[in-house]
C-alpha cells in the first residue's frame, strides 16, 4: 500500500530491487534476441499474473490476499526474468486498480517478483531431474512461490514495524499469522490452479516447453502422448 | 471487480490534455512530502487538496473515487492495528501480555506513530489514485521511452498491456457461460470451472499474441512497436498550479513537523 513504509525503507528495497531488475532485462535481452516467438508467452503470462494477483479475496482478517500467479513465470523463464515482468505487472495494478503504490514498488517487486519466484524457481531445479512427476513440481515450485512472497511480506512489514518487547521477531510473527491464515489454503488452490494451467500447455503447445528446456523432453513427450 | 478500469476513466478525464509530466510530478511530490512528514496533518491537507482535484478538475464521478479508497482502506486499518499494539512506548494506557515474547500495549507513542502510518496511506493513495485516474497508461509508455526506458522492457510492457485486454474479455465471456451452465454450484465444481477458465483463456490469448507478432513480422516489424502520439506541451496554468500545489504541501509539511496525535491527552 502506499505511503505504508516509511521512507528509509522503501528506498531501501528499491535498492535491492534494481540490480535484481538489471539482471532480468539482460536476461531478457537474450531469450528475446535468440527467440522472439518468447513475447507472446511473455506477455500473455504477465497478463495472467496481473488477472490473479488482483483477485483480492475476502479474507478473515481482512488483510490483502490475493494468488501471486509468479510461480509458472519462474519455472519458465527463471526468476530474474519474473522480477521483470513482476515489475511491469504491479506498476499496472497501481495505475489500473489502485492496488499497490509507487513508492511501496520496490518493496513488493523484491516479495512478489524477486524472493518467491527464486524459493519457487529454486525447488523446480532441484526436482526437475529427479523421477518426482512433472506435476507435481509445478504445484510445489507454485504452492511455494506464493507463500514465500507473503513470508517477505510479513518480514518487510516486521522490519519497518518492530514490536517493542521482542522487537523485530515478535512483529514478524504476528504480521505472518494474519497473513499465514489465508494464504496457506490460497497457495494451495492457486498451484492446484496453475498445475492444470500448465498441463494445457503440455497438451496443446509442447514445443515450446522443450525449446525453453523447462523439462527433459522425454517427460513432457510422455505427458503429451496420453493428452 | 474489473468492469470499470481506472484506464477508462483517465482516458476520458477533464486532465487528459495536461502534460504528463506535470501530473507525475504532482503525484510523485505528494507522495515523497507524505513520506517525509513526520505529522498525521499534512498527508491528509496533501489528500484533501488532490481529492479536490480529482473531483473538480478531473471531473471524476464521486461515488467512483470513494470506491477506490475502500480495498485499501481495509487492508490499511488492519494492518495499522498491528502497529497500534506492538509499538511500544512510554506509560501504556492499556497492555496485555498473551505470551512471554509477545505485548500488545497501547501508547501514546503507538497511537501516534498508526495514526501516522494511517495518514500518510491515505495521502499517498490519493497521490497515486491522482496520476491513476487522470493520466492514461498510453501517455506514460511516451514518457518511459522519453526516459530511456529499455526497449524489451518496453515491448514486454506493451504486450502485457494488451495481455489484459484480452485476458479480460475471453475471460468474462467464458466465466458467464460457465456460470450459467452451473459452472460454481459447488467447491469442487468452481476449482474444476476456474482451472479449464484460466487454461482455455491462458491458450486463446497467447495464441491471439502470436498472431500479432506474426502480423507485425510480415510488416518488417524489427521488434519495436511504434508509438503514436505526442506528448502534449506544458501549459503555464497547469504549470502554476502544481508548483502552486507542491510549495503549499510542502509548507504544511514543514510547519506541523511536530504535531502528533493525542498531543493534547495526558
Amino acid at each position: 500500500m502506499e505511503g505504508f513504509l516509511p521512507l528509509q525503507w522503501a528506498v531501501f528495497w528499491w535498492l535491492v530491487a534494481l540490480p535484481c531488475l538489471a539482471v532480468g532485462v539482460y536476461q531478457l535481452n537474450r531469450v528475446l534476441s535468440a527467440d522472439r516467438e518468447a513475447l507472446p508467452l511473455l506477455g500473455v503470462t504477465g497478463g495472467f499474473i496481473f488477472i490473479l494477483s488482483s483477485l483480492k479475496l475476502p479474507s478473515v482478517t481482512g488483510s490483502s490476499s490475493h494468488p501471486t500467479g509468479t510461480g509458472l513465470s519462474a519455472i519458465a523463464f527463471g526468476p530474474w526474468i519474473t522480477a521483470v515482468i513482476g515489475a511491469i505487472v504491479l506498476l499496472f495494478q497501481a495505475l489500473f486498480l489502485a492496488h499497490g503504490g509507487l513508492s511501496t514498488l520496490g518493496a513488493n517487486i523484491v516479495s512478489m517478483g524477486v524472493a518467491g519466484p527464486l524459493v519457487g524457481w529454486g525447488a523446480y531445479r532441484v526436482l526437475r531431474e529427479t523421477r518426482v512427476s512433472m506435476f507435481f513440481t509445478v504445484f510445489l515450485a507454485c504452492a511455494l512461490t506464493d507463500l514465500f512472497t507473503y513470508i517477505v511480506t510479513s518480514l518487510q512489514l516486521a522490519l519497518a514495524f518492530p514490536a517493542e518487547v521482542g522487537g523485530f521477531p515478535s512483529s514478524f510473527i504476528v504480521f505472518l499469522g494474519i497473513f499465514a491464515i489465508t494464504q496457506v489454503p490460497l497457495a494451495i488452490l492457486e498451484a492446484v490452479i496453475l498445475v492444470l494451467v500448465f498441463r494445457y500447455i503440455v497438451q496443446l503447445r509442447p514445443g515450446i516447453l522443450i525449446r525453453l528446456k523447462i523439462f527433459p523432453e522425454e517427460k513432457i513427450l510422455a505427458v503429451a502422448g496420453e493428452g | 471487480m474489473f468492469e470499470e478500469l481506472l484506464e477508462d476513466i483517465a482516458q476520458s478525464n477533464g486532465l487528459r490534455e495536461v502534460n504528463p509530466y506535470l501530473k507525475l510530478a504532482a503525484a510523485l511530490g505528494a507522495i515523497l512530502l507524505c513520506l517525509l512528514s513526520t505529522s498525521w496533518v499534512a498527508p491528509l491537507a496533501i489528500a484533501l487538496l488532490l481529492s479536490l482535484g480529482v473531483l473538480l478538475l478531473a471531473r471524476v464521478e464521486p461515488r467512483t473515487y470513494a470506491k477506490l479508497f475502500i480495498a485499501p482502506l481495509s487492508f490499511a486499518l488492519v494492518s495499522v492495528l498491528v502497529i497500534l499494539l506492538v509499538t511500544g512506548g512510554s506509560g501504556p494506557l492499556w497492555a496485555w501480555n498473551p505470551l512471554p515474547w509477545l505485548s500488545l500495549s497501547l501508547t501514546r507513542e503507538s497511537v501516534g506513530e498508526a495514526a501516522l502510518v494511517l495518514a500518510r496511506m491515505i495521502g499517498g493513495m490519493s497521490a497515486l489514485i491522482f496520476l491513476a485516474v487522470t493520466t492514461p497508461m498510453t501517455d506514460l509508455f511516451l514518457v518511459m521511452r522519453q526516459c530511456r526506458l529499455p526497449e524489451t522492457v518496453l515491448d514486454l510492457a506493451m504486450m502485457i498491456y494488451r495481455a489484459i485486454f484480452l485476458i479480460l474479455d475471453q475471460l468474462v465471456q467464458t466465466y458467464q457461460a460457465q456460470r450459467m451452465r452451473l459452472g460454481y454450484s459447488s467447491f469442487g465444481e468452481s476449482v474444476r470451472s476456474l482451472s479449464t477458465l484460466c487454461g482455455s483463456v491462458f491458450i486463446g490469448s497467447w495464441f491471439a499474441g502470436e498472431d500479432l507478432v506474426r502480423a507485425m513480422e510480415a510488416r518488417c516489424s524489427a521488434g519495436k512497436f511504434a508509438m503514436l502520439g505526442r506528448i502534449q506541451p506544458v501549459e503555464a496554468r497547469p504549470l502554476l498550479a502544481v508548483t502552486a500545489f507542491l510549495a503549499v504541501s510542502a509548507a504544511i509539511v514543514a510547519l506541523t513537523g511536530d504535531v502528533t496525535a493525542m498531543q493534547g491527552v495526558p
